[in-house]
């Protein structure tokens, strides 16, 4: 992946809490969204769509709910809302009846990949150190549960045990470098 | 990073705090795709190898259905498995019952195994299971014993049987166990050994595949002759004599029992045959191995003569010379159908109704269809098996169709979890999930996703190996000028194209081939690269090499067929009939002398019979990364 520019302190406002959208969001266009993938990322992205299809007759479609799992297995790393932007605010009820085929997708990964930076390992890092108090490399694990579960786009209880297992010390402390290089090396 | 103002710095702490827990929730759900990706695609491989095999098998049989159609004086492969298709003999019962006669079997003082005391009580059936859980092995007597009670048990049931949900007995329903002892035990140790307080149905597939399937069927059966009431069978498409030969269970019995295996498979074969095809609870919840199609019909299934499906592979031949044998023969098919449709068939997300070619039998059944037989028979829940589920169970159709899995590791060790639902008169489904084996429950989802992986490549690396010939003339095609490089993008057409998996090979590809540059690959050396060993032996020919490999499966069906005996020897003369009909299924040139040649080879003992399980392992494939 190239690497992206280092995220500015004050973006941070644009993540809005999951309540009720602004007005002020644009609606998502795929029309407005020029291609630029070249031919070969076009196959790997097929075959990866073609993984995620459940149809026997091989449609070639996906369900809305299957639509941000594709794009993070494709490498990118959108937030929950920025997905629903792409496919145009769907009910909750459609996200599991409403399909979308390949040709539709690729503007939502498209805009997706070209969106705002994701972050690199110094982002992630630096965005830990927040929770590391004494300065020290380590950050408290409930802070950390209690922060993920609580704040921004929410984990669930068994997501976030899943995200920490294995990785508190006895003291029930995280080495946060060595935590963000595991999550990263998936 | 200090600001000047106190607000600002609480703003901005705070605001530091939310972005920094949307980044590691962002990174976290990336991960979580990105290894439900690599899951799917192993279980893709597993699923596809497995399927293929399925349908690798029903084509062979297909064949023989054409040879024996086909009868011709001269035609020496027909009698050969002309025995296959002999329906159960028309022997009166008493006959029957003289041959699986076991009085005349002595248990020695020196069996040091459990001990069965008829009529079977709880006691001494609980007593096997924990023989069975210390690894003892019954005695053949008592084997013989157990199955010719249970024979005479079954024929008195009808194809259906019907339950009455309780209030102070809910009911368990399991899955396929597949062989899976430690699965059974781990089921009972969770809800309970089955009594007349704790009903059961079992709802087929128990053997094959697993190396425990017998064990599995004494326990279920011993339960069943004590509580006839409580515990239910349903028959599954492994409860056939003819896909045992291949998938292991026909090679488990006599492996177990040499001297009576024969009769004791004898005695399987016909109580498969006499297994309810389906359970109905409160008439309103249908449970059935496989599944429905749009023609299925509970009247017609209650009606029919279950036990002359031995196998459902095939329709029956009516051995009529009437004029009424065009008629009988419509509603033989019609019936077969009603049974292979119950047996062998898959839910679909779309609607409609498809012939299931990916299995070769049965259908691909969509939720109209799940609506309108549910409609037509007033019923409201379809629980069915039959397909390996990651977390044990799935729901689909709008909830109105249940898959129950209950064999855990089933593709390998972590990959999947087994269930089993608990049910009440509210009919509302519980499920309870479980994974057997100590070592996966210390696994990271990541690990065990991993370990499953390499697995799943192997067994994929095995597969490519085995075409290895198709490949490199496939690829030749694209290679005009034979330097030896291939696009990435033709590798992974072709691949698909000889080997017919349904693979997702773009992704696959960087797991499988180590190196490409610019888009390019040198396809000879990637072949070479795959590591798999052949073993050493003295073959001149290297076109039966290529066919032994692909056609293992296919050819150790045959023998079994042709050793009819189950003695797990053959002549030089029977070998030589199994390439001749293998030969003849492929339509391929294999030499005479070849096989002459190769059945010398193989007589290890030199006494002029082949030992089958010697000549298969003979020709194992070994991949030899597998022991870094």
């Amino acid at each position: 992946m190239a690497p992206k520019k280092k995220e500015e302190p004050k973006a941070a406002a644009a993540p809005k809490p999951p309540e009720p959208e602004r007005p002020k969001t644009p609606v998502f266009d795929p029309a407005t969204v020029t291609l630029e993938f070249t031919p070969e990322q076009i196959e790997d992205f097929k075959d990866s769509f073609q993984l995620f299809d459940t149809t026997p007759t091989n449609e070639m479609k996906i369900t809305y709910a299957q639509c941000g799992d594709l794009i993070r297995a494709l490498g990118q790393n959108p937030t929950n809302t920025e997905i629903m932007n792409v496919l145009g605010k769907p009910k909750v009820e459609d996200m599991h009846t409403k399909m979308l085929d390949f040709d539709q997708f690729l503007p939502m990964h498209q805009h997706i990949c070209k969106a705002k930076d994701c972050g690199t390992y110094e982002d992630f890092v630096e965005g830990l150190r927040v929770f590391d108090k004494e300065g020290n490399g380590t950050v408290m694990g409930a802070e950390l549960r209690h922060v993920l579960a609580t704040l921004g786009e929410k984990m669930r209880e068994d997501e976030v045990d899943q995200l920490m297992q294995n990785q508190e010390d006895a003291n029930g402390c995280i080495n946060y470098e060595a935590f963000v290089k595991y999550i990263m090396a998936s | 990073m200090q600001k000047e103002f106190p607000v600002f710095s609480l703003l901005n702490s705070a605001l530091n705090t939310i972005s920094a827990a949307l980044l590691i929730q962002r990174w976290y759900r990336q991960h979580v795709a990105r290894l439900e990706m690599r899951r799917r695609c192993t279980w893709n491989i597993f699923q596809s190898i497995e399927y293929a095999g399925e349908q690798d098998q029903i084509k062979l049989y297909n064949y023989f259905g054409f040879l024996m159609d086909h009868f011709t004086p001269a035609s020496s492969e027909r009698n050969l498995i002309s025995h296959i298709f002999r329906k159960n003999e028309i022997c009166l019962d008493t006959e029957w019952e003289r041959y699986f006669c076991y009085k005349s079997i002595e248990v020695t003082k020196s069996y040091t195994g459990p001990h069965l005391t008829f009529p079977v009580t709880f006691c001494g059936v609980s007593k096997l299971v924990e023989a069975f859980k210390h690894k003892e092995q019954l005695h053949a007597r008592y084997v013989l014993q157990l199955l010719g009670e249970t024979w005479r048990l079954l024929r008195t049931f009808p194809n259906i049987s019907h339950v009455i949900a309780c209030h102070t007995k809910p009911i368990t329903i399991c899955g396929d166990l597949h062989g899976h002892l430690e699965d059974l035990l781990l089921i009972f140790y969770k809800n309970g050994l089955p009594s007349s307080d704790k009903p059961y149905v079992f709802n087929g597939d128990f053997v094959d595949r697993g190396k425990n399937s017998l064990e599995i069927l004494l326990t279920l059966f011993g339960f069943l002759l004590v509580y006839p009431n409580d515990v239910h069978l349903n028959r599954g498409n492994h409860e056939d004599h003819i896909v045992n030969l291949r998938y292991g269970f026909t090679k488990e019995v006599l492996g177990k029992y040499s001297v009576h295996g024969k009769k004791i498979l004898k005695l399987l074969q016909m109580i498969f045959s006499w297994l309810p095809l389906a359970t109905v609870i409160d008439n309103k919840v249908l449970i059935v191995h496989g599944g429905i199609s749009d023609t299925t019909d509970l009247d017609k299934i209650a009606r029919v003569d279950r036990q002359k499906y031995a196998s459902a592979l095939r329709p029956p031949k009516m051995k009529s010379d009437s004029y009424l044998e065009s008629k009988t023969t419509e509603t033989d098919l019609d019936e077969w159908k009603q049974v292979m449709d119950v047996l062998w068939s898959d839910p679909m997300p779309q609607n409609g109704c498809i012939p299931n070619e990916v299995r070769g039998g049965g259908c691909y059944w969509g939720p109209d269809v799940t609506e309108e037989v549910l409609r037509r028979n007033n019923l409201q829940l379809l629980i069915r098996s039959h397909e390996c589920k990651q977390d044990g169970y799935e729901f689909c159709h709008n909830r109105r169709v249940i898959t129950i899995f209950s064999a855990s590791n089933y593709y390998e060790v972590g990959s999947n979890r087994g269930a089993f639902i608990r049910m009440g008169p509210d009919l509302v489904p519980h499920f309870i999930q479980y994974q057997a084996s100590t070592t996966c429950r210390e696994l990271t989802l990541r690990q065990s996703v991993g370990w499953t992986e390499r697995s799943a490549l192997q067994a994929l690396r095995e597969q490519l190996f085995v075409h290895r010939s198709d490949l490199i003339s496939a690829f030749q095609e694209f290679d005009p000028n034979n330097k030896g490089m291939i696009s990435v993008t033709h590798w992974a057409s072709t691949t698909e194209r000889v080997l017919n998996l349904g693979l997702p090979w773009r992704v696959l590809r960087p797991q499988l081939v180590s190196s490409t540059q610019r888009g390019m690959m040198d396809y000879q050396q990637w072949i070479k690269e795959l590591s798999i060993t052949e073993p050493k032996l003295e073959i001149s020919d290297n076109s039966i090499l290529d066919t032994m490999y692909k056609n293992h499966s296919n050819l150790e069906t045959i023998f079994r067929i042709i050793d009819t005996d189950h003695s797990g020897l053959i002549s030089f003369k029977e070998f030589h009939q199994t390439w001749e009909l293998l030969r003849s299924h492929l339509k391929t040139e294999i030499s005479a002398k070849a096989i002459a040649d190769l059945a010398q080879s193989i007589d290890f003992n030199k006494d002029g019979s082949i030992d089958i399980n010697e000549f298969l392992e003979a020709f194992r494939l070994v991949d030899i990364s597998a022991h870094n």
